[in-house]
């Protein structure tokens, strides 16, 4: 069958319960009669509340949305390629469930019932929230974090996992029961901003609005919130509305130097400096160009007329586009050319060039499919000078590897023997001399991270 | 005087006012051996582009004169330059043109001789010769006399114009001096036309093959007569496509016997490169002969009866310089078919030239390669007409359909096949060669086949591309799905040589059920192929699995031979991913081989490789993942909801009655959420080892010499059952035919009896794989999908009678036309396969299902 991607469907329900004196002015707080049923159409979808107890001393009201699945889904089968970068098509209820209900409770969140009942508004009762299901990636440890510092009490009760198969050993459908002294306006602002915290991902794109919203609930206790930071960067996904809020805030000043970065800027400073060792250099491909790392570093060679960025994937290319556009004004940069094209087809247009490069690609494709990508690129392109680029697997015990590749996309990674009788076998034809190098900070047991070969092809 | 026209082309009148064009036109007309469409005077479109015929611009006074005969120029211009193009446009149709103007300066003559030659069609002149004294005698009694002085002037340019005439390179020239005299002959159709009457059967290259060649000819039905002459009892005539002679090793006989049945009316033949080649030897033209002409000349060195040689010679060399550059098929004078040796020009069919006779033997060529052979160009890529070229030249291992053309040079004198095409039924005939002739020199059918498994030239592909597919023609993928598909190549499926086929989407019924209470229901599918006159039909149980392609080899050198590395087989997903990880692809590929390989499955089918289409169980072997971050998350999810809001409802249902309405919904929803949840567990089960996978194919493709869309699915039900014999990774598949009322309520039973119990539901086919309704083809499968299942594709409330209602308005036409093109891709792919085409043409197939599948549809249909 299809592969389908299913989304969350569920309502997602708000049961508030109080006890003790005066409680019964909850009801007035909310402007909610409690002997109706309270049921609104919003954009197809049924917000509805109930009173399930009603006295002076205990009150239960729950409020809850009843869908429309089949819009939902609809909706979401359409939109699925546009919203996709933002959604991982995941439809989660929680933020969409805030926005469902705001008007029902407006008057509770914005504190300002019939006039009579204005002293009510900073009343603290002792109150419980109960909502759920509650589908967040956060663990319960981080969830009470974020609701134990508010001086709630928290209860999280799971979905069933009964399963004919082992499928898993513990549902995240969680139920979450929060309980405090509050007041029900600071209660529901705090939901309000938490709810969609829990959210893995938001519905609707995020826009200043939310920056505004999020300071009016969050007035009086976010700022003393231990886990602002996460809170913020959560309800606010985007970077750059997290700067509007965060610019007071110093992000962690040091930056951590990652091996593989410097490893990679190691790399294409060895490729260039190879390069600028050959007498023939005008025309070169980068081969599996991905990003355009290389190929724009590659734009700033002496004596290079024409580069030809080759990658077979859309969004890699429109990556690789941004980066070179911002060079491309530079003096003395070669704009390279992007062409979509890929290692196992045939493509003349890269035939007879001075040189071609496979930098860190190698690793990326099944061993057994090489041969005939080596047969192509030495017998059909027949390039003056080949430079390959891989990990060297002996290297990982330096950085404390076992068995695992540095990357999990890898198929393989060689020693530097196997690579280099690899090579060898290519060469089948001898039309190549070789010549072996290593990148990067060397061991002296296991040689550089990277190592590299050259293939000359003999002047005939 | 008898004057022969050519069927097509300029025929230019020459000779000064008065000298008797026009009355020569009005007389052929009036007999009616012309048509008056068919003449183009320059007198008439004087008047057409200015309402004068002529302006007489003498005796007045200077400054009149002068301006009069200005106009006059100015008319005359424009009235030659429409006369160009009308011409111009009547001989790119192939159509005759009588240009009734003086033509007295050599500049006006040229100018149609190179039109002529453009166009490649004939140029003719009729020169009327006419005394001085009978033009000025005329121009007297015209109404609109020329005057003395021009009469002369021009009789004058006739007289010194006339012996230069002959030699401007005219097909022919005939000087008439009585126009009364004057008979024409004209051919009543095109010389290069022949109609199909009782058919033809056209054979590709022959090459000497001539025992071969009688061997088709008699699998074709002919018989030798008593004159030794191959006739067809039906009246059938054959066509070669020339190539009959060199390389191979009976080319003298070969070229005697198409010789006598040419001349005798019973056989056609083409030109071609050989064969002009051979001619021009034959002429005395010092050539040089080799690839394989060399063996003709020792053959004629070896002719033993040398008295008759000579005249032997000179009837050959008239035969083969005699042969049309190609042949037009007409069905009732309406053109259908072209026959070419090497390829043809669209706006060349039905025309002679020698441009055009080179071109058909030799085809789009650019240079040599490094061997001295001429690097051939794919001419098919410019043919737009619909007439169906047939050609040969080229040898390709099997006929090839490209383009709306077929190339039916099989390579018999390289061990291949001699191919006949019969037409009007288009249906092929082959024999397989006796040996391979070319002894170890250089053989196209081996370089071909070396040449298989090269990757594909991506030019082809990455600016969009179309596919022609036999059964439903053209089928266009645009570039921006091209590129997603090429990506994903690149990216995530397993070498392209491996994934030779990519299996069709399949649409759901056409219209959703008029049965309350159901979204699909197995009557609208039936009805559907009813109304498509379809009668006989199976219904399959639809397994709730994953798709699966399993490409089996009967052993590691199989496996190198078709991809190129040595394995038993390979088994990928609808998107051409692997479908296990390498270790369990492994071990059920092992599996089965031994399984198959026991029960001698190989040899008794005389089969390289199987090739199947199969759903492979249990879904959570490749869905795993999915079923439990998003069926199971929903599961729990819903149940969690809606059991805390039944429960919170019905704790409070008493203080108000008004919530009973409610407690009854999240009652059935809560229903829903279970069955929901029950449903997609039924497709999974815990899988500890590779006995509890469960392969149930459905399509037995092809065996490595022949595909099975020929077989009806009942058969393709029983190989099935056979393979579960064999073992017991294979599952049978349950099915019935419907065929009357009968059948059909059983199977409408059978289905609800089954997606009762949760199973997903069943597929309805035509009886016959290919099917079609007027010719055109029709959904080769619908699917019907039981009430139970669709839970987890429409969402579990889709059944709430406001839901349905909506679910019902849905549009499956998107998808319909998907599953036909993907289905028509498939075939052809397959097809080309089996037929030893390239990966590059297999692969064409296969990325044309993959662009077809980026193009999103609703996915849940």
């Amino acid at each position: 069958m299809f592969i389908l991607r299913w989304q969350v469907l569920n309502a997602m329900q708000l049961t508030i319960r109080g006890t003790g004196p005066d409680v019964n002015m909850l009801s007035y707080l909310m402007a909610k009669n409690p002997n109706n049923l309270y049921e609104r159409n919003v954009s197809g979808h049924l917000v509805r509340l109930f009173f399930g107890k009603f006295s002076e001393e205990e009150v239960e009201v729950t409020i809850f949305v009843t869908p429309d699945s089949i819009e939902l889904s609809r909706n979401n089968s359409q939109t699925y390629e546009i919203t996709s970068y933002i959604n991982d098509r995941e439809f989660a209820v929680s933020s969409i469930f805030c926005t469902l209900i705001r008007t029902a409770l407006g008057t509770a969140l914005n504190g300002k019932p019939k006039e009579e009942y204005e002293a009510w508004v900073n009343h603290r009762f002792p109150l419980q929230f109960s909502f759920g299901p509650v589908a967040s990636h956060l663990s319960d440890h981080e969830l009470l974090d974020l609701f134990q510092p508010l001086g709630y009490e928290v209860l999280i009760t799971y979905g069933e996992v009964d399963y004919s198969m082992d499928l898993k050993s513990k549902s995240i459908a969680r139920y979450i029961t929060i309980k405090g002294m509050t007041t029900l306006q600071m209660g529901l602002r705090q939901l309000f901003v938490l709810i969609p915290v829990l959210d893995n991902y938001k519905h609707y794109y995020i826009d200043e609005k939310e920056v505004e919203k999020i300071e009016r609930y969050g007035e009086g206790w976010l700022d003393q919130h231990p886990q602002r930071e996460l809170i913020l960067q959560q309800a606010l996904r985007f970077e750059e509305l997290y700067k509007m809020v965060h610019v007071k805030t110093e992000r962690h000043s040091e930056i951590v130097a990652e091996p593989t970065m410097r490893l990679n800027d190691l790399r294409y400073e060895m490729i260039i400096r190879k390069i600028n060792q050959l007498t023939h250099r005008e025309r070169i491909v980068d081969l599996g160009s991905g990003e355009g790392r290389l190929s724009e570093k590659l734009g700033f060679v002496e004596g290079v007329k024409e580069i030809l960025a080759v990658e077979p994937s859309e969004s890699q290319s429109l990556k690789a586009l941004k980066r070179l556009e911002k060079v491309e004004r530079n003096e003395n940069f070669v704009m390279p050319k992007q062409i979509m094209g890929s290692l196992f087809y045939y493509d003349e247009r890269l035939k007879n060039k001075d040189i071609m490069i496979l930098c860190e690609v190698i690793e990326h494709i099944d061993e057994f499919r090489l041969p005939k990508i080596m047969e192509t690129i030495l017998n059909d392109y027949r390039p003056r000078v080949l430079l390959i680029t891989t990990p060297n697997r002996e290297y990982n015990e330096v950085y404390k590897m076992d068995e695992e590749y540095r990357h999990p996309d890898h198929r393989f990674e060689w020693t530097r023997e196997e690579f280099s009788r690899w090579c060898q076998m290519q060469n089948r034809h001898q039309e190549y001399e070789l010549t072996f190098d290593g990148i990067g900070e060397e061991h002296e047991l296991y040689g550089k991270p990277t190592q590299m070969a050259l293939f000359t092809r003999k002047e005939v | 005087m008898k004057i022969m026209l050519p069927y097509a082309g300029i025929i230019l009148l020459i000779g000064p006012s008065n000298s008797g064009k026009s009355t020569l036109l009005k007389q052929l007309v009036d007999t009616g051996q012309v048509l008056s469409s068919e003449i183009i005077s320059s007198d008439e479109y004087r008047v057409r582009v200015s309402d004068v015929e002529f302006i007489d611009w003498s005796h007045r006074w200077k400054d009149v004169s002068e301006s009069l005969y200005d106009e006059y120029q100015r008319i005359s211009a424009e009235a030659f330059s429409l006369m160009e193009a009308t011409i111009e446009a009547r001989c790119r149709l192939n159509k005759i043109t009588f240009v009734d103007a003086t033509h007295l300066y050599p500049d006006d003559r040229k100018r149609y001789i190179e039109l002529a030659k453009k166009h490649h069609v004939a140029v003719m002149s009729l020169v009327l010769d006419v005394d001085e004294e009978v033009l000025l005698s005329r121009d007297k009694n015209r109404i609109n006399p020329r005057g003395k002085k021009r009469i002369k002037q021009q009789y004058q340019v006739f007289k010194r114009e006339k012996r230069f005439i002959k030699k401007e390179g005219y097909s022919a020239t005939y000087f008439i001096t009585d126009t009364d005299e004057v008979e024409v002959t004209r051919a009543n159709s095109n010389p290069v036309h022949l109609e199909v009457d009782n058919g033809i059967d056209i054979i590709g290259d022959i090459h000497g093959c001539y025992d071969e060649m009688i061997q088709l000819l008699e699998q074709l039905g002919y018989e030798k007569n008593a004159q030794e002459l191959y006739v067809h009892p039906d009246g059938r005539k054959f066509l070669s496509l020339g190539d009959i002679m060199s390389r191979g090793p009976e080319s003298l006989k070969t070229m005697l016997f198409f010789l006598r049945h040419v001349k005798e009316n019973q056989a056609y033949m083409v030109d071609s490169n050989h064969a002009s080649k051979i001619a021009r030897w034959l002429e005395g033209n010092n050539v040089t002969l080799n690839h394989g002409d060399e063996l003709v000349a020792q053959e004629f060195e070896q002719y033993e009866h040398t008295n008759e040689l000579a005249q032997l010679k000179e009837q050959l060399k008239e035969f083969l310089l005699n042969a049309p550059s190609h042949y037009v098929l007409t069905k009732n004078g309406i053109p259908t078919l072209v026959c070419t040796h090497a390829g043809i020009k669209d706006e060349f069919i039905g025309k002679q030239s020698d441009v055009i006779s080179d071109y058909c033997r030799y085809g789009d060529h650019e240079g040599l390669d490094d061997t001295g052979r001429p690097i051939r160009k794919d001419w098919t890529i410019h043919h737009k007409t619909s007439l169906l070229v047939v050609w040969g030249h080229d040898p390709k291992p099997k006929s090839l359909i490209i383009n709306n053309t077929i190339n039916i040079d099989q390579g018999v004198v390289f061990g291949g096949e001699l191919t006949a095409f019969r037409y009007p039924e288009k249906k092929f005939v082959a024999v397989q060669a006796k040996e391979d002739y070319s002894k170890g020199q250089y053989n196209p059918l081996i370089e071909l086949k070396k040449k298989r498994l090269d990757p594909p030239n991506i030019a082809k592909f990455n600016d969009g591309f179309s596919v022609l597919t036999g059964e439903l023609g053209k089928v266009k993928i645009s570039k921006q799905y091209a590129l997603a598909s090429i990506d994903s190549v690149s990216h995530h499926t397993i070498p392209i040589e491996e994934v030779v086929y990519i299996p069709p989407t399949m649409s759901p019924t056409p219209t959703t059920s008029s049965l309350e209470g159901y979204l699909e229901h197995p009557k609208e599918a039936i009805d559907y192929y009813r109304n498509m006159g379809i009668e006989r039909m199976v219904a399959q149980k639809k397994h709730m699995g994953s798709r699966g392609i399993l490409f089996l080899f009967k052993d590691t050198k199989a496996g190198r031979k078709y991809v190129g590395r040595e394995t038993l087989g390979v088994i990928y997903t609808r998107t051409g991913r692997r479908f296990f990880d390498i270790e369990t692809e492994e071990k059920v590929l092992e599996r089965i081989n031994q399984s198959l390989a026991g029960s001698d499955y190989f040899n008794k089918y005389r089969t390289e490789f199987i090739l199947l289409d199969a759903e492979i169980m249990p879904w959570n072997l490749k869905a795993k993942e999915l079923i439990s971050s998003q069926y199971a998350h929903v599961a729990e999810n819903a149940i969690l909801d809606r059991s805390k809001l039944k429960g919170k409802i019905g704790n409070a249902v008493e203080n108000n009655v008004d919530l009973a309405r409610w407690l009854k919904e999240y009652d059935e929803k809560l229903t829903n959420a279970f069955v929901f949840k029950e449903v997609f567990q039924k497709y999974c089960w815990e899988i500890y080892e590779i006995d509890q996978i469960q392969i149930a194919p459905f399509h037995l493709l092809a065996h490595s010499h022949e595909t099975y869309f020929h077989k009806p699915h009942t058969w393709h039900m029983e190989m099935n059952k056979e393979f579960a014999l064999m073992d017991n990774l294979f599952v049978e598949t349950e099915y019935m035919v419907i065929d009357d009322e009968a059948s059909e309520e059983k199977v409408i039973k059978w289905w609800n009896d089954m997606t009762g119990d949760g199973h997903e539901g069943i597929v309805i086919k035509p009886e016959t794989f290919i099917s079609k309704s007027n010719g055109r083809l029709i959904q080769p499968a619908i699917k019907v999908r039981g009430r139970k299942y669709l839970h987890i594709i429409y969402g579990m409330d889709y059944l709430e009678p406001e839901n349905l209602k909506r679910l019902k308005k849905r549009n499956v036409g998107k998808k319909q036309k998907h599953a036909l093109k993907e289905f028509a891709l498939g075939v052809e792919g397959i097809e080309r396969l089996v037929n030893g085409e390239s990966i590059e043409r297999v692969h064409e197939c296969v990325l044309g299902t993959l662009a077809m599948e980026s193009d999103p549809v609703d996915p849940r249909l």
